[in-house]
């Protein structure tokens, strides 16, 4: 009997979920995915792949996929299908009338980093060409926002200085705030083949996690500082290093502003940031301090690899500032095996940041307010645009509580679910005239949508991601879009509808634009990629296949030097007290992915079925709960249930939680406290108190199924 | 309700609560401390001009001119730099510069 899975066609595609970006070989049969094949030549993977990569695009053609665009005039009504132009009409409509009402600046946009760069520089576009505003923002304002605001007033690129194959040259690696063999896991992989060829590492991390300790991994060093405490601890590192004069004092003569180390040396140097001091604040050993900042100094190759646990604090700008002084103070930059290098969460969260969906800054990183750029973009666009920088994801919800800001157009996102303070977005939503979701499921934001626009997956679309190394891939079109139009297509014809003229012939001419408007895109073209496999910006006329390694002569800053920051300690204003006496942290898992959208929609759920709370076994034995008991998580801005589970992965006093169910809605604890530059959310410190309860309680609101929520008639 | 939405300008109501842009204003104050009261003053007013839209900025000058309570001094002191029009003209827009 013939292979019933065996495939007719394949096609190189590149994988969605984590930063990694890894290249897979897309294979069908009869139109249909039948496998996933990591690729051999693909430049991030090298051949390698992980669990949700391989093995999760089930959902790619799920029964709660939706098909047709739906309608209704408000959120207590029942959806109704209805054509693309209907639809298109409807949202045209809907968006112009709120401007019409509440005034120009009364709408916006949030763009996804699941979608391609062409997607998301086509959603920016649509805001600032055709709705005449800057009210536009993506994903990463939750994520990875810090990165962009302090790697880029240190080191100039808000963008990792490596690609991944610099850590198999690195010495010493510090992991901090991230987990990357769950969450980056080929990326970790790579991790652990160099561990295991004798280079040292060092995690800072409040939880014992799996890069701590497990198969292939053990760190030298575990700092389990208490959360809240990074900036600290980082300037605790750096006052070893001024104290102890480990710094590079020629690389910084040579490469950086000296007057500014000087000033910074003085700062991290006083006696406030001894490890001594420091350490009892932290939770942490003085003498692990000096050792860590002893051995990243001493490298010879020191690479510092961080994500969300430095950046989602109400100090997260500051956190990715301390760790590019402390690199540029170490001479750990512009060579192979050192650097300082963001985990980006999603597929293109870099493409995210690059490509201009932000409310102040256009593709390519440059200002809004700066009239030659403007005008370069007016000039390709032949529209005047808005000099002003616009709303930020966060201050459109409180905007919306207001009433100042009143209709939306959310490509690819959640925000009820993925933002932190679930009442305070909801209470936004509800206050909206026109919410335009455009997304795979109906999923919890739909239930304050008007226009739901089915959007196509990865697996279904033409264009190129940008993964966390700056690396930009193409996303080829392996299956047909189950709603006939690819979410590039959809954003220009929504544009159209409004009265905007466009037409592209396809994603690479979207691209082009992209090229001829942003430096470090210069020299890209689907015809380059095709060609080589990938490249990694700044990709322009002196690098004409892309750039491996940055900052090796210069660093992309006017006088072309390094520099550093003052980086004050803050304490962010979530504190424990005797009602709320846990600190509540949050991470993911190797088989889920985020919220979980696509991963639960798929058998990956078999090994993580629910998220569960971590408790430590003393605070569990204080409040008298065994392991699976179901327990109530109140903070001071909401309460959710979860079954708790002993854990000697996080210390007393520490709470611990996944949040890749929607049931779990692990944001109705979070709290509204915010980085103070990027208002990128903290979600990593929520003061808690965990209760025993004997049952689940009432059932949580959960998804709902495309198919129930539909009007018989309709 | 009617809001005005002239560029620069912010209706009778704010665009958002009060309260949530003097929270923010004074985590701007909090990291520019340390730096010397000149470029203190201007790191904070450059921020204040490259990331908040522009009815914001509008609702904290005003609450300045109505006193400015709960405001740190030293937000006061570089929010007050977006008036002055030479500031203005020098053009600086970007993350703080060093």
């Amino acid at each position: 009997m013939p292979n019933p899975r065996r495939p007719d066609r394949s096609v190189v595609t590149t994988c969605a979920y984590c930063g990694v970006g890894c290249g897979f070989r897309a294979e069908t049969r009869a139109g249909r995915i039948v496998r996933m094949m990591p690729w051999k030549e693909g430049k991030a993977n090298h051949g390698h792949s992980c669990i949700k990569g391989r093995f999760a695009y089930d959902y790619y053609d799920h029964p709660d996929r939706v098909r047709q665009p739906l309608i209704r005039d408000s959120i207590d009504q029942p959806w109704r299908a209805v054509s693309w132009d209907e639809a298109f009409a409807r949202a045209a409509a809907g968006l112009r009338a709120v401007q019409a009402r509440h005034g120009n600046r009364a709408v916006g946009a949030v763009s996804s980093s699941r979608c391609t760069n062409e997607e998301i520089f086509l959603v920016q576009k649509f805001v600032r060409a055709v709705l005449g505003n800057n009210n536009i923002d993506n994903c990463a304002r939750i994520c990875h926002a810090p990165t962009q605001f302090g790697l880029s007033a240190t080191i100039g690129w808000g963008a990792a200085s490596q690609h991944f194959d610099s850590v198999l040259q690195a010495d010493l690696i510090m992991v901090i705030g991230a987990n990357p063999t769950e969450g980056h896991p080929v990326f970790g992989s790579m991790l652990k083949r160099r561990l295991r060829q004798g280079a040292k590492l060092i995690v800072i991390d409040p939880r014992r996690t799996e890069s701590v300790s497990s198969p292939h991994c053990s760190a030298m060093l575990h700092l389990a500082l208490r959360p809240g405490t990074n900036v600290a601890v980082l300037n605790s590192l750096a006052h070893v290093v001024v104290r102890e004069r480990l710094y590079a004092e020629q690389f910084i003569r040579e490469r950086c502003e000296w007057a500014e180390f000087e000033q910074w040396a003085a700062l991290v140097g006083g006696e406030q940031y001894a490890p001594e001091v420091v350490g009892p604040a932290a939770g942490l050993d003085p003498e692990m301090i000096r050792a860590a900042a002893r051995a990243y100094a001493a490298g010879p190759r020191s690479a510092i690899y961080y994500g969300l646990g430095v950046t989602e604090h109400s100090q997260g700008s500051t956190g990715v500032m301390c760790l590019g002084n402390l690199g540029l103070a170490c001479g750990m930059l512009g060579r192979d095996g050192v650097g300082v290098n963001p985990l980006r969460g999603q597929g293109n969260v870099q493409g995210g940041s690059c490509l201009g969906s932000w409310p102040h800054v256009f593709s390519g990183y440059r200002f809004v307010t700066d009239p030659e750029t403007r005008a370069s973009f007016e000039r390709e666009w032949s529209v005047p645009l808005d000099p002003e920088p616009g709303l930020r994801l966060p201050n459109m919800f409180d905007a919306a509580v207001a009433g100042t800001f009143r209709g939306m157009y959310i490509m690819g996102e959640d925000p009820v679910q993925s933002d932190p303070n679930q009442n305070h977005v909801i209470a936004a939503l509800r206050n909206m005239e026109c919410v335009v979701l455009h997304d795979l499921f109906l999923n919890e934001t739909s239930k304050y949508a008007h226009v739901f626009l089915p959007g196509s997956s990865s697996l279904e679309k033409d264009g190129t991601f940008t993964n966390a190394e700056r690396r930009v891939s193409r996303v080829r079109k392996v299956v047909e879009p189950l709603a006939g139009l690819q979410d590039w297509e959809v954003t220009v014809r929504l544009m159209n509808a409004m009265g905007y003229a466009l037409h592209y012939d396809g994603p690479g001419q979207v691209l082009d634009e992209i090229a001829r408007l942003s430096p470090a895109y210069r020299g890209m073209s689907f015809e380059l990629i095709d060609r080589i496999g990938s490249a990694q910006w700044p990709c322009d006329e002196n690098a004409p296949e892309g750039t491996e390694v940055l900052h090796r002569e210069r660093f992309p800053r006017a006088n072309g030097r390094g520099t550093f920051m003052l980086t004050e300690y803050v304490p962010t204003a979530e504190r424990t007290s005797e009602r709320f006496p846990l600190l509540l942290t949050t991470g993911r898992i190797l088989t889920q992915y985020n919220v979980g959208t696509q991963t639960r929609r798929t058998a990956n759920s078999r090994w993580h079925p629910e998220d569960r709370l971590d408790l430590h076994a003393e605070d569990a034995a204080l409040r008298g709960i065994r392991d699976g008991d179901w327990v109530t998580i109140t903070s001071r801005f909401g309460q959710i249930r979860l079954r708790a589970q002993l854990s000697t992965r996080v210390n007393p006093g520490i709470a611990y939680t996944t949040f890749h169910h929607a049931k779990s809605q692990a944001n109705a604890v979070t709290s509204d406290h915010s980085d103070w530059a990027t208002n990128c959310p903290e979600y990593k410190v929520t003061a808690v108190e965990v209760a025993r309860v004997t049952a689940p309680g009432v059932a949580p609101r959960h998804e709902e199924r495309a198919t129930l929520a539909l009007d018989p008639a309709g | 309700m009617t809001v005005a939405h002239a560029p620069g300008g912010a209706g009778d109501q704010g665009v958002m609560a009060l309260e949530r842009l003097i929270v923010m204003a004074n985590q701007i104050g909090a990291f520019f401390a340390p730096y010397p009261p000149e470029r203190r003053a201007e790191g904070i007013r450059n921020h204040l001009r490259t990331y908040w839209d522009p009815r914001m900025r509008a609702e904290l000058l005003a609450h300045i001119t109505r006193g400015g309570d709960d405001l740190d001094p030293r937000v006061i002191e570089g929010a007050r730099l977006l008036e002055l029009p030479d500031h203005e003209q020098r053009g600086y827009y970007g993350p703080p510069k060093a």
